[in-house]
């Protein structure tokens, strides 16, 4: 049940015809549905944080779903001025504009949000938004600490809000398809699982210091982190190369790839016992993310292995030639996915994100009578309202994410730290080793906090 | 440099128990070798040099922290660098002596002496590895209006008791304005606080934005 839902629907009702003459605010959906839910013919009512990068998006993609009637958009928010500008050119008349996140959290009639701003932020604001009822899709990677993960998933639990983590990979129609493919034992007992993926960048033209730019607040884009002067090689996009803010291709990619791992394998909820990393750093600039990677995490009970590697391009696996014609189309990300090994054969996927796509034998495959069939998401928003309006468990529900953002957090921490971690899945903590223990929470600045 | 080349003079100041003067002359040739490949116009080099410093250890941390303020930003870049793969190799298990060490050296950058940048980052590297001599010289810094904010979250992050009775007795003599950040660590450590609310949910930065 939500907490902020102090007044039942007679008396909300009547406040919110009292209050209708002097703000223009809605009336949540949650009321006309009863508590914490929204009703099966009600449209949801969002807001959107974060409206550059994928968060641009997700608000066009928001704004098409509201034209056809699906949703209504009452907010959006962002730290960039420019970006707010835009963000209400696409949203439209009716769409209220923030600066600070929290003034949509108080808003009684926004049901749902959509995270989208960097790494380092999605912790706090996903159980921010949780502690004040609202449903969360959140952009990955689910956290950037184990200890943000763990209070994300104790947030949503706490407060009953569905949670859908941007891993939009096992939404894909090829992600049905593998699934199947492999849950049906077609290429055997699968006990190894490679990712691979193209190398993260260096920063090669590194730049000082300076003053932020006029549109950014940068102290509020800081957030829980540090404080530190501004450069523009943490923003925007490119703080996905910085380990604290982004982690690198493992915590960005890695969030898709092993998502799709941990669902065709029948792994969330289950971690390694070990992750051990190497890589290379990069030789200059800012960005301190691995350029190649090589991670090995070893699962027990049942005993298979999970390996990341980001490798030059010409050692990546050839992507399948495929037409146009097809449905899903060609492949247009080959440069990063999986290769499955089981005991009686082997599969491959290209992508893992909104885009992915199934070796050919198991997109001809079919299932015989008597066959495994597995969930099919109706689309990763849909599968998020369905969420909302049901109670339903999302395909990519905090539980299963904070798991999948784990393996992409200890990867790096094991990199960092330059040894083998001991994972405790059952204490959901780092054995043997107290600095790494430590590194499993990262202090926030006051009051960007968990 | 070689990585090879740093090991070679770890291998020789291991043997430091035997024989101190050779020792001390392998540690100051290590300490040397290592702040020339950090000092080095090659990328490579300058890479390889800051990747291998951890087994040089604590006699490199305050001759490092020197360098953090060159005026070659790569160089200063690597220097720092060098001084967190130290922190990172001594912080590992079973290396006690070695992580005191590292902390003593640390501790003795946290001065007015030293410039705030550097004091910052050794605050946030004693957060991974300070313990009971760290707590002292870190309380001290809540005091410092450029510094407080991360020495409160260094004091945060170390797990002992002490840690907590500091952040306490910070709170006791902290200006208002600071409170309600110590007051945030002491609870996140699970010490109740007598107000000072949390104000994580409250929003304060309003914008000039208009709706269309």
């Amino acid at each position: 049940m939500k907490k902020s839902n102090k007044l039942n629907r007679r008396e909300f009702l009547a406040a919110a015809g009292a209050a209708a003459v002097s703000m223009p605010y809605l009336i949540p959906s949650s009321v006309l549905a009863g508590p914490g839910r929204v009703g099966a013919n009600e449209k949801i009512t969002m807001a959107h944080i974060g409206v550059g990068g994928m968060g641009g998006y997700h608000l066009n993609d928001m704004v098409q779903r509201r034209d056809q009637g699906q949703v209504n958009i009452a907010a959006v928010c962002d730290i960039d001025k420019n970006r707010l500008v835009n963000a209400l050119k696409v949203a439209g008349p009716g769409v209220e504009p923030y600066h600070d996140y929290r003034y949509i959290l108080q808003r009684k009639d926004i049901d749902a949000v959509v995270i989208a701003t960097p790494d380092h932020w999605h912790g706090v604001q996903m159980v921010h938004a949780a502690e004040s009822g609202k449903h969360v899709y959140v952009e990955k990677p689910a956290c950037c600490t184990i200890e943000e993960g763990q209070a994300m998933v104790t947030a949503a639990k706490k407060n009953n809000v569905s949670v859908q983590v941007g891993s939009q990979g096992r939404s894909q129609p090829e992600a049905y398809l593998a699934h199947r493919y492999l849950i049906n034992g077609n290429i055997g007992h699968i006990n190894q699982v490679d990712c691979f993926h193209y190398p993260s960048p260096e920063d090669n033209n590194p730049v000082p210091d300076s003053d932020p730019p006029a549109e950014l607040d940068w102290d509020m884009w800081l957030g829980p982190l540090r404080w530190r002067p501004y450069n523009k090689k943490y923003c925007h996009g490119v703080f996905r190369w910085l380990l604290e803010s982004g982690g690198g291709q493992i915590r960005d990619r890695g969030a898709h790839v092993m998502s799709c791992a941990m669902w065709w394998m029948g792994a969330d909820g289950t971690g390694p016992v070990t992750v051990e990393a190497t890589g290379t750093a990069p030789k200059k600039g800012l960005w301190d993310s691995a350029v190649l990677m090589d991670v090995t995490y070893t699962f027990k009970n049942p005993d298979w292995v999970l390996t990341w590697r980001q490798m030059p391009n010409d050692k990546l696996p050839k992507a399948e030639e495929r037409t146009g014609d097809e449905p899903g189309g060609k492949i247009s990300r080959p440069g990063y996915g999986a290769i499955y090994r089981g005991d009686k054969g082997e599969f491959i996927h290209w992508g893992g994100d909104g885009g992915t796509w199934a070796e050919k034998k198991a997109r001809q495959w079919e299932l015989p009578a008597g066959g495994k069939d597995v969930y099919k998401s109706p689309g990763h928003k849909e599968d998020w309202f369905k969420g909302i309006k049901t109670g339903a468990k999302t395909i990519m529900n905090i539980e299963a994410a904070a798991g999948v953002a784990n393996l992409c957090v200890l990867g790096n921490l094991s990199y960092i730290l330059g040894r083998k971690l001991e994972w405790n899945q059952a204490k959901q903590t780092i054995a043997g080793d107290q600095q790494a223990q430590r590194m499993m929470s990262r202090p926030q600045r006051h009051p960007y906090h968990l | 440099m070689s990585t090879n080349s740093f090991k070679k003079v770890s291998l020789v100041a291991g043997a430091a128990g035997v024989m101190a003067q050779t020792a001390s002359t392998a540690l100051g040739q290590g300490v040397d070798e290592l702040l020339a490949g950090i000092k080095d116009s090659s990328d490579k080099v300058r890479t390889e040099a800051w990747q291998s410093a951890g087994e040089v250890g604590a006699p490199a941390v305050k001759p490092l922290a020197k360098v953090m303020t060159d005026d070659d930003l790569e160089v200063a870049r690597a220097a720092k660098r060098a001084l967190w793969q130290i922190v990172r190799y001594t912080g590992r298990p079973k290396a006690n002596k070695e992580r005191r060490a590292v902390e003593t050296e640390l501790t003795e950058l946290l001065g007015k002496d030293q410039p705030v940048a550097v004091r910052r980052e050794v605050l946030w590297m004693l957060s991974e590895i300070g313990a009971r001599n760290s707590i002292k010289p870190i309380a001290r810094l809540m005091r410092n209006e450029d510094l407080r904010e991360d020495a409160r979250m260094a004091l945060e992050r170390i797990p002992t008791k002490r840690a907590v009775t500091t952040l306490k007795a910070g709170f006791e003599a902290a200006p208002e304005d600071f409170k309600p950040n110590i007051a945030q660590s002491l609870r996140k450590r699970g010490e109740e606080v007598a107000g000072y609310p949390c104000k994580k949910l409250v929003p304060t930065k309003q914008t000039d934005v208009k709706p269309l």
